[in-house]
Formats: structure tokens, sequence, C-alpha cells
């Protein structure tokens, strides 16, 4: 007997509903990562508020501090006192003319490593002179931003303050006043984010 | 014009599979490149050298002064004083920092003039100078009506004090 067979029928799957939801992901994804560029370090953990409110006018100039510990694996406060995390380099607010040293954990090997710091007196005062040489006054023109860990001893950002404000040489051969306006980083807390998604 | 062969226009299908490749991977990309950042927020403190500030005229009223105490071992804090007062510690101590400057600052008409001056010890843990801070520059309420937020500000000039000596025995910094 002859059984008609129906022509295999492939079955079309129809992409476009598919396209427009990934397409929607994608446009989605790509408005929420924001790739500007920030001075922020993951080492600090910033202490949390409810009035910290992100500003409304971005300075003109601005100078990130970042102050923080290298954190052993168990999170611990290490012993050996809070660093400044200055581009790849590690430096101590205390140091004044020799350099110290600092205990790195390695994750791979588990040992420490030991790196050199370097007086951040030094550095302060490069970028007090790199902001003059471009033209920028640093006394009225630049803010400071101090990120600096919960757990940073008061007294050692007040002194990296007071390195900040002290005067410098000028490339011109002047005595220049050193910075003046300061701004103290918190991460907003709960309370008030949600406060701020209950806004309309 | 007619012509006999001509031909029917011919659907062209597009292909779609190495569109929806490419596509697939962008979104992959954008997903493993999010990093979820809490946003951050600043508090402004004006310190100009200390030789301009001698230069300054006599101000009308004179500095409300925060005194933080802390213990020299952990950098906990132990005790908040405002003035002669002692306002105890803990977070109720920074509510009634707050609920007292708020209170000395209403009415005044030199309320803009007012200055705080925070002097912590050297070993207090950082977070604390933060809510000392907060407390002493405004509060945060929510509106009656379900809006947005109300942040009332009282002092907008806060500096610090000289830093103090270390007590801790041995501080690497």
């Amino acid at each position: 007997m002859r059984i008609k067979k129906a022509d295999p029928v492939l079955a079309e799957v129809d992409m476009t509903p598919m396209i427009d939801i990934v397409f929607q992901l994608i446009a989605f994804f790509m408005v929420i990562s924001n790739f500007e560029q920030t001075q922020a370090d993951e080492r600090v953990r910033l202490p949390e508020d409810v009035l910290a409110q992100p500003p409304t006018v971005k300075p003109a100039h601005e100078l990130v501090l970042n102050v923080g510990f290298v954190r052993d694996p168990d999170h611990g406060i290490p012993e050996q006192g809070p660093v400044v995390f200055y581009n790849a380099e590690f430096c101590r607010i205390t140091d004044t003319d020799s350099p110290s040293e600092v205990l790195i954990y390695n994750r791979s090997t588990g040992a420490n490593v030991t790196r050199k710091t370097v007086p951040f007196a030094y550095r302060l005062e490069q970028e007090k002179r790199l902001f003059f040489d471009r033209g920028v006054n640093p006394a009225e023109e630049v803010t400071v931003i101090v990120r600096a860990d919960t757990h940073v001893p008061t007294g050692l950002v007040q002194k990296l303050i007071q390195m900040a404000q002290e005067p410098f040489t000028g490339s011109d051969g002047t005595s220049q006043g050193g910075f003046a306006k300061f701004a103290l980083k918190a991460e907003q807390s709960a309370v008030s984010r949600a406060f701020q998604t209950r806004s309309p | 014009m007619q012509f006999r062969n001509q031909k029917k226009p011919e659907k062209i299908e597009p292909q779609m599979a190495p569109m929806i490749d490419v596509v697939f991977l962008l979104l992959i990309f954008f997903m493993l490149t999010l990093k979820i950042i809490s946003p951050e927020g600043d508090f402004n403190i004006n310190m100009p050298a200390v030789a301009q500030a001698q230069t300054e005229t006599p101000k009308l009223l004179p500095d409300f002064k925060v005194r933080l105490l802390a213990d020299a071992a952990t950098g906990q804090l132990i005790e908040v004083r405002f003035g002669q007062r002692s306002l105890g510690n803990g977070p109720q101590a920074f509510q009634l920092l707050q609920q007292t400057i708020k209170e000395q600052i209403a009415g005044s008409p030199y309320a803009d003039e007012v200055e705080i001056e925070i002097d912590a010890d050297f070993d207090l843990n950082y977070e604390h100078v933060i809510s000392a801070v907060s407390a002493c520059t405004g509060e945060i309420s929510p509106s009656s009506d379900g809006g947005k937020p109300k942040i009332s500000r009282f002092v907008e000039k806060i500096k610090f004090a000289p830093p103090r000596q270390s007590q801790r025995a041995a501080v690497g910094g």
C-alpha cells in the first residue's frame, strides 16, 4: 500500500522577538555599565553615611587620595598600618626621608612579598608642582578628595591634610600655597539609598 | 514594458545566525563588564593654610568644639563632647550632637558664620569622624508627602583641630 508521504516541513523558528529582546538587553547593559575613569580604589572600604550625597557639581581639578590597608586574606586589619595607594605604589604618610617596607600577601603563592614604600610627602609635592606647571593654582582650583578606610586612625588623615596644605616651591622659584579645599568621601548608606529610590 | 521572461523578485533571506552570534557575544561582554558600585558622596571641609587663617577678621560667634575621645588600642569611640558637655558614645551620641547643634543654630542670625572644630584623638577610627561631620552638617528626614527626602543643612564650615599625638605604643602608619 502506498502511503502518501507529506513533505517533511522544516519548522522555521521566528527569530524576530528573540533578537528584539536581546537588543534590549544589550542596550540596558550598555547604559548601565560605566566606563568612567574613576580613581576609586576597591581596597579602601569607605565609611557609610546617610548624609553622603554625590556632589552636584564636579570640581574642575581634583586629586584623589586613597588611604587604606593591605588586608590579609582573613580580612583583618594588619599590624603594619595604613598606606596610601598612589598609582601602583604604596606610600606611607609618616615616612619622612627613608622609605620603609610593606608586606603584600600574594594570593597565588600564599606567601608575603615585601615592597618598598615611598614617603608620601614627595608624591604630594610632585602633585602640587604638576598642577602648578599646568597653570592650575593648587590653593584655589584643586579639590583634594580623601578616600580613607573605615579603620584608618583619624590622626593620619589629619596629617595627610596637613601635608597637603603645606606650601611648596613652584618651578619659577616662588613659594606657593598648598591645597586648601578638601572633601571627605563616604559611601551612601542603605538608608539614604532607600530614601532616594522611593522618590519618583 | 513587459518582458516575457521577467523573473519574480526573489525574496532574500538574510542570514540570521552570524548576527545572533555576535549579538550574544556583545550581550555577554556587557554583562561581564558590569560592575555594581554603590554611589559615593562627599563632605566638603575648607581648611586654608594657617598663615591665611590668622589674618581673618574676628568672628562674631565662637567656634563650636566637638571633642571625640577614643580608646587608644582599638580606635573605638569612648565619648563625644560638645564644648564641655558629654554626650556619651555610640550612635545616640551623634544623634544628640545633631539635636544640640540644631538647637544652637535655630533662630540665630549668625547661623552661617558658625564654624565647628572637630578635635579627635589620633587613634580614633575614621568612620566616627565621618559620623561626627555628618551630624554637624545636617540631617535627613523623609518629607511629609512621601516625596524626596529633605536634607536640612546646619553648618557648612567644618574644620579639624591640629592632630594629637598617638597614644598607641607601636603604630605603623
